[in-house]
């Protein structure tokens, strides 16, 4: 189930803009600031900065009560200024704005200007920066400080041989490698901010309570009359940056370029440089070569790395570039800022790496809480993390290794001494990401190969002892009575019961296998056409939709449960579900399907609840073919592959069936044919299934479902199905009418009619005559409604009268959503692209499609239509309506 | 008494003014000095307090394991809330959204047009994702400012999703420190949730609920174990490890523990009024006073095998750790040490301390009361200020059906002079004459009473911890233990011994000197000087 959280951040992937500016302004010398607000903010933030970088975090704050919310804040503010000035004599103070004082609406321009005048021989000078920490996150916060402390600076006239370099937030480490190489480059230059020392200062046998580094105020003041600014920030927004502040203030040319990490970033800067006249040591050019020595040693290694990279803008974008460049393919690349342009920058060299090691899927996002990664990382299936460290929980919830840098990293020591920058520094953490990889492959090799060459199959292990448990062959004969006079209304049981019909209660969207055949984010094609449903209902809500359908549909006799995922992998909402339905109705049968993986476990349960039909798709009772068909499988916590997985899956599925067996419950198996793989191997299950008193058996055809493993697999065609099953006949009795339906399917197995209960209403579906008609239809293979309009790649058009459907053409257009960041004004231009591209049809078809683009394709007279389907059957249904 | 003059001497004469009343240098042991507290702080100064929103979501209801805290507001103080305090949390129902930070994230347009609709979005959301029984909500600054009625919000989705949902308007600005987020989330949850469950007293059993424990490294489990061994039913820790599930039912209990006394004392007292059930101040920190407080609990009893069990189990766990606990004991016996911490630990610990050979000659808290430090008796004789008049006081009345008296008046009478039953004396008591104690401490005072006490070891906080290490002084934190943990009971105390020992012969300081001992320290530079 993707949920998409727009109104929810869990597990934040960003922090407040008063963090960012206090940050900043820990870069200048003999500053110190005050936060003008609660002092809970300032107490916070010292909190957070004194765990990164191991030194005390001075920050005062203006201790603002209710009082001052409602009578203003100004004589708080200023006994801070004086108590502040008394106390530690700074030669600047840097007064950040908290959401409280922005709320209240403080002017704080004026209060200063109160100070002063109330006290006309200081000679403090005081920077306000406007830093709510609603109006953005840290990182705008940081750019912010800067931009204010120059305009807020009276530059000295006159032009210098200076250069300026400006930087977001970098480490304390990182820092002092910038002031060595341009120390050692001959140049002039103003550093800004420098937080080499001020974050990570040494053992000194003097106390001060005003760190002695950073930033000085007289080379603040040159930065107006430098020669030339180099900001190494790839996302800074021209309203707050530094060069462009000084570009138009004081035609001060600048140049933009990423944080150098990486080789090619790094001699971008260290070009730059030269052209600004400076000398390149023999050193850093010995760097440089041991740097590209290192990708070509750890190159089969890095390789292997699908990272998930993570934090500030800059950062985050640096860091996937050293990615890129070392083969690394950053499958998720996000940021927890809104930071425009993002996508747009990064998309090129990551989609390239990502192709070179075909690698199908990554995602590029802005506005991302920890939750939507741990989503990404999973789907994308990550094996290392590149961030800061809140990155740990997910890390420790999916067993891989994160790499920290940037901030904050509480968990660790040394935060303020990561490198990253340089090719020293890019070597650094090079070398940890291929050791990760290392690690993890060190740690599972052995215990794989053991199992795969010296461990007997799982079967024999996992098989679970049901001797104390065997019932009465008694009751076991009674149960089966009772429950084969279900059977008689059963219509998938019982060709003979076609009048009859079921609903499938699409309550279980989770899944704890991956089969080849299924691509994880359509439904499981055993039992049911790919293409969960439009919905997944809450147990409540299921049982309002069933209550709903059985009273206009009568002839409902079944409640399935047939996923979208695996009923049994979400056992709470498919025991609540039948709790609530046999609460109302005593007599409906009770129906479901599973995998059999958690059957051992919950199988006592399943029959507590009433559940009298149970099936279980068992598609190899050998674990060696059962390895080819199965992926991985998620059993207790653990997750295993090839042999191991499919031993435990087969002994469960054994297991479970033959304890409901035991026990009087209607089994029916499913057995997905696959050419080459398990098609001479269906006797042996069928046989198998049998002696463990399994009623009756379904052998099926493959769906083939784009983007699985088996998805270019040629099918058996349905004679060779045919002939399976005869064959099969003599063993057990075969189920020949199966319609391999959807997992929201109602009514009778010729006819669906799930489609008219969408969201619970049944609308008439009135068939008239129709001209031709163009649909434009979202899909990503041709077959199934399945694309979300915002981000479709090309639209398939089709026409129809409502009976024939033809397909036309294909049209290819540039989606407008590629996540938040890109979603403002500028998408709106890109929505308007998309809707020309199809202008002359009278509907579109899709998935899901946004609010906005929804009215303006309405104000054409373009009806949108979200659903999933088949294509021809929506087309027809659209047309229709 | 010249140690305190020299702290105040560099303040400004209005500065002056202000701190001298909140600094006390004790004229005799053990006897109470007046002493000012619980009143703003000077802007400017540096001082350790947190806001109210941290005192009512970071701490009291934080640890709630089971519930969905959503923070209500710009997304730093959900952010800066996120796992700080180690407040650790089991997993028994699959029911543990400790580890989550849930908060609405508020832009610059919904502070303009109202932030309702998301944090009703944000709560259906997290239903959907979680299911949990119970949904709280915290809000932060602007949200009061700008006009959110989360109490309604509170109320219809309770309507809607069928589960508790209780608001707490615990803005940051309101009151003079955390103490006004402890009073905030006393309330709420005396009045939505403790009581609200139908379990009947466990008949035949001596069972007690821990007050003011957070769990912090442990701090609850090890003293719900001593309890357990002895024969104690532990229903309820409020909050550390806590349950949503659990506090329902909280009114059962025969007897509430306090150990917090700050934070939790509003509950305490409430209960009293409404269930009848009598507290007893304890404290679990320190061999001499865990053994204080369980010999008090078997009095309360009175049921000569919990007594004999009782006298058992001291004698069994102090057995176990009288060996090790000896070899600390000689190598810090006449130490010194300063404390610093939040409303009640800088009391806790200096028994234990004082077992350990140490002395304590500095004590401080960030946001304690008058009672805290001088007792309970002068509680009459506070008065209310403006910022205190805003926290709202709520009168609770005795409810008929579940009002129980677990012993009868008269022997409650009898054994109010004997032990610390509804009682708390305060920190003065167990005090050195000469010791000082600083009432919300700030960074130049610690800075100035580190130079002229020089004690061994500094016990405080995150935010001094650097300060104080940079200057060649052993510090450990006693909000967070540094990792480590837990402290309270018999093993808790060997932990904490072996923790300060490690500290203090920590091969580092041998490399590195103290400035003090070789130059004058505090020289403030002007700005601009080199």
């Amino acid at each position: 189930m993707s949920m998409n959280l727009v109104n929810l951040n869990v597990n934040p992937c960003k922090m407040c803009m008063p963090m960012g500016s206090v940050t900043a302004l820990f870069g200048i010398r003999h500053c110190f600031s005050i936060l003008h607000g609660s002092q809970g903010c300032a107490t916070y933030i010292r909190r957070h900065m004194a765990t990164h970088y191991n030194e005390p975090i001075d920050v005062a704050s203006s201790s603002l009560t209710e009082q001052g919310t409602v009578f203003g804040g100004s004589d708080n503010l200023i006994k801070g200024i004086k108590n502040v000035i008394k106390l530690y004599n700074p030669e600047i103070i840097g007064i950040s704005t908290t959401c409280l004082a922005e709320t209240i609406g403080e002017d704080v321009k004026n209060i200063i200007y109160q100070f002063y005048s109330e006290n006309p021989n200081e000679t403090v000078k005081i920077i306000h920066v406007s830093s709510s920490g609603y109006a953005g996150t840290q990182y705008e916060g940081f750019f912010r400080a800067l931009h204010a402390v120059l305009a807020q600076t009276i530059m000295k006239t006159g032009a210098n041989n200076k250069i300026n370099v400006v930087t977001g937030q970098i480490s304390p480490a990182d820092t002092r490698w910038l002031r060595e190489v341009l120390d050692s480059s001959g140049l002039e230059y103003v550093l800004f901010p420098d937080l080499s020392e001020n974050l990570d200062g040494g053992y000194n046998t003097e106390y001060s309570r005003l760190p002695e580094g950073g930033t000085t105020l007289e080379e603040i003041a040159q930065m107006g009359g430098a020669r030339f600014t180099l900001e190494l920030s790839s996302f800074v927004e021209d309203e707050y940056s530094p060069a462009k502040y000084l570009f138009d203030n004081y035609g001060v040319q600048y140049k933009r370029m990423p944080l150098p990490v990486g080789v090619k970033n790094t001699d971008t800067f260290l070009n730059a440089l030269k052209e600004l006249g400076a000398v390149v040591t023999s050193a850093t050019k010995s760097q440089r070569k041991r740097y590209l020595d290192a990708l070509v040693d750890g190159h089969k290694y890095s390789a292997l790395g699908r990272a998930v990279v993570f934090g500030e803008p800059d950062t985050v974008k640096a860091i996937s570039d050293l990615c890129c460049e070392s083969g690394v393919v950053p499958t998720v690349v996000a940021t927890g800022s809104e930071c425009k342009g993002f996508a747009a920058v990064l998309e090129n060299n990551v989609q390239e790496a990502c192709e070179r090691l075909f690698v199908e899927k990554h995602f590029i996002a802005t506005n991302a809480d920890f939750d939507k990664i741990e989503e990404l990382a999973v789907e994308t299936k990550a094996n290392v993390m590149i961030g800061n460290g809140d990155g740990r929980r997910v890390a420790a919830k999916l067993g891989l290794n994160l790499i920290r840098c940037g901030f904050p990293i509480h968990d660790q020591v040394g935060g303020q001494r990561v490198r990253m920058l340089g090719y020293e520094g890019s070597l650094d953490l090079l070398d940890k990401i291929n050791n990760a990889l290392l690690l993890g492959v060190e740690e599972t090799f052995r215990i794989t190969q053991y199992k795969k060459y010296y461990q007997g199959n799982g079967l024999d292990r996992q098989n679970i002892n049901l001797s104390e448990t065997e019932p009465a062959a008694r009751t076991r004969e009674e149960l089966h009575a009772k429950n084969s006079g279900k059977t008689k209304t059963h219509p998938c049981y019982n060709c003979g019961a076609g009048q009859f019909g079921r609903i499938h209660l699409p309550i279980a969207p989770k899944c704890n296998i991956q089969c080849n055949y299924c691509l994880r984010k359509y439904d499981c094609p055993n039992e049911s056409r790919p293409g969960v449903t439009t919905e997944v209902l809450l147990p409540k809500e299921a049982l309002k939709k069933y209550l709903y359908v059985k009273e206009q549909v009568p002839n409902i006799t079944v409640v399935g449960i047939a996923g979208p995922g695996d009923a049994l992998a979400n056992f709470p909402e498919t025991k609540e579900t039948l709790r609530l339905i046999r609460q109302e109705d005593p007599d409906v049968t009770f129906c479901l399907s599973t995998n059999g993986l958690m059957l051992p476990i919950y199988a006592q349960e399943l029959i507590d609840l009433g559940v009298s039909h149970v099936t279980v798709t068992i598609n190899a009772v050998d674990p060696i073919i059962g390895a080819k068909i199965y992926q991985h499988i998620d059993f207790m916590g653990q997750s295993y592959t090839g042999e191991a997985a499919a031993g435990i899956l087969l002994g469960n599925q054994l297991s479970g069936l033959k304890y409901l067996t035991d026990r009087g419950v209607i089994c029916k198996v499913n057995i997905v044919m696959l050419k080459g793989i398990n098609d001479e191997h269906i006797e042996d299950i069928v046989k198998k299934v049998r002696e463990l008193n399994c009623d009756i058996t379904n052998i099926m055809q493959m769906i083939p479902v784009k983007g699985s493993i088996f998805e270019d697999m040629p099918l058996v065609n349905k004679k060779e199905v045919m002939q399976m099953r005869i064959k099969c006949e003599q063993h057990l009795k075969q189920m020949l009418h199966c319609k391999q339906c959807r997992a929201d399917a109602i009514g009778t197995l010729d006819n669906d009619i799930s489609f008219d209960f969408r969201q619970g209403k049944r609308q008439q579906t009135i068939v008239t005559e129709q001209t031709m008609k163009r649909i434009a239809v979202a899909t990503s293979n041709g077959i199934l409604v399945d694309q979300h309009f915002g981000q479709v790649k090309e639209f398939y058009i089709y026409e129809s009268d409502g009976v024939s459907v033809k397909f036309i053409e294909k049209r290819e257009v540039i989606p407008y959503c590629k996540g938040a960041a890109e979603c403002g004004v500028a998408a709106e231009d890109k929505i308007e692209s998309i809707i020309k591209t199809i202008k002359e049809c009278g509907a579109v078809l899709a998935l899901r499609i946004g609010d906005s683009p929804s009215k303006k394709l309405k104000a054409m007279g373009i009806r949108s239509i979200t659903t999933y389907d088949r294509i021809e059957d929506a087309v027809r249904k659209a047309v229709n309506l | 008494m010249q140690e305190r003059e020299k702290i105040l001497d560099n303040y400004t004469a209005k500065v002056f003014k202000n701190r001298k009343d909140h600094i006390v240098q004790l004229e005799e042991s053990g006897v109470s000095q007046e002493i000012a507290a619980n009143s703003r702080s000077i802007p400017g100064m540096m001082v350790n307090r947190g806001c109210c929103y941290a005192g009512c979501k970071g701490v009291v209801l934080g640890p709630l394991r089971d519930v969905v805290t959503i923070t209500h507001g710009p997304v730093g103080c959900g952010f800066y809330s996120w796992g700080t305090r180690r407040n650790k949390a089991n997993n028994p129902d699959g029911r543990n959204f400790i580890q989550y930070c849930f908060t609405t994230d508020m832009q610059e347009s919904d502070i303009v047009f109202g932030g309702e609709k998301k944090l009703k979005q944000a709560i259906k959301e997290a239903v959907e994702i979680f299911h949990p029984e119970c949904v709280l909500i915290c809000s932060t600054c602007p949200i009061g400012l700008i006009g959110d009625d989360i109490q309604a919000v509170a109320t219809w989705a309770q309507e809607a999703f069928k589960i508790q949902c209780v608001a707490f308007s615990c803005e940051g600005y309101r009151g003079v420190s955390q103490s006004a987020g402890h009073h905030i989330a006393n309330n709420g949850l005396m009045k939505h949730i403790i009581g609200t469950g139908d379990a009947l007293p466990h008949a035949g059993k001596h069972t007690v609920n821990i007050l003011g424990e957070y769990n912090i490294g442990g701090d609850g489990w090890e003293t719900s174990r001593v309890l357990k061994r002895i024969g104690y039913e532990v229903l309820n820790v409020f909050t550390g490890d806590g349950s949503y599930e659990g506090i329902k039912d909280s009114h059962i209990a025969d007897l509430n523990l306090v150990m917090c006394h700050r934070s939790i004392n509003y509950i305490a007292e409430m209960m009293k009024i409404k269930y009848g059930i009598d507290w007893l101040k304890v404290n679990c920190i320190g061999i001499q006073e865990t053994i204080r407080s369980l010999r008090e609990m078997a009095m309360y009893f009175n049921d000569p095998v919990i007594t004999a069990k009782t006298e058992e189990v001291i004698a069994d766990e102090y057995a176990a750790i009288t060996g090790d606990l000896d070899f600390y004991k000689e190598k810090l016996a006449g130490k010194t040490a300063g404390i610093f911490v939040g409303g009640s630990r800088t009391h806790h610990y200096q028994s234990l301390l004082k077992e350990l050979g140490v002395k304590t000659v500095i004590g401080g808290y960030e946001f304690a009361h008058r009672d805290d430090y001088e007792g309970r008796d002068v509680l009459p004789s506070i008065k209310l200020d403006a910022d205190n008049k805003n926290i709202e006081e709520i009168t609770v009345n005795k409810d008929e059906a579940k009002y129980r008296l677990v012993i009868d008046r008269e022997r409650f009478e009898e054994l109010k002079d004997k032990i610390e039953l509804e009682e708390y004396k305060g920190m003065f008591r167990d005090m050195d004459s000469g010791t000082i104690t600083v009432d919300d401490f700030n960074h130049y005072e610690t800075e100035k009473l580190m130079e002229i006490f020089k004690p061994d070891i500094f016990y405080s906080g995150i935010k001094d911890k650097y300060m104080m290490v940079k200057a060649g002084m052993p510090a450990r934190q006693l909000h967070s233990y540094d990792y480590s943990g837990p402290y309270s009971c018999f093993q808790g105390a060997l932990n904490f011994a072996r923790d300060s020992y490690m500290a203090i012969y920590a091969p580092a300081w041998k490399l590195i000197e103290a400035p003090w001992k070789t130059t004058s320290t505090l020289m403030g530079k002007i700005g601009g000087a080199q």
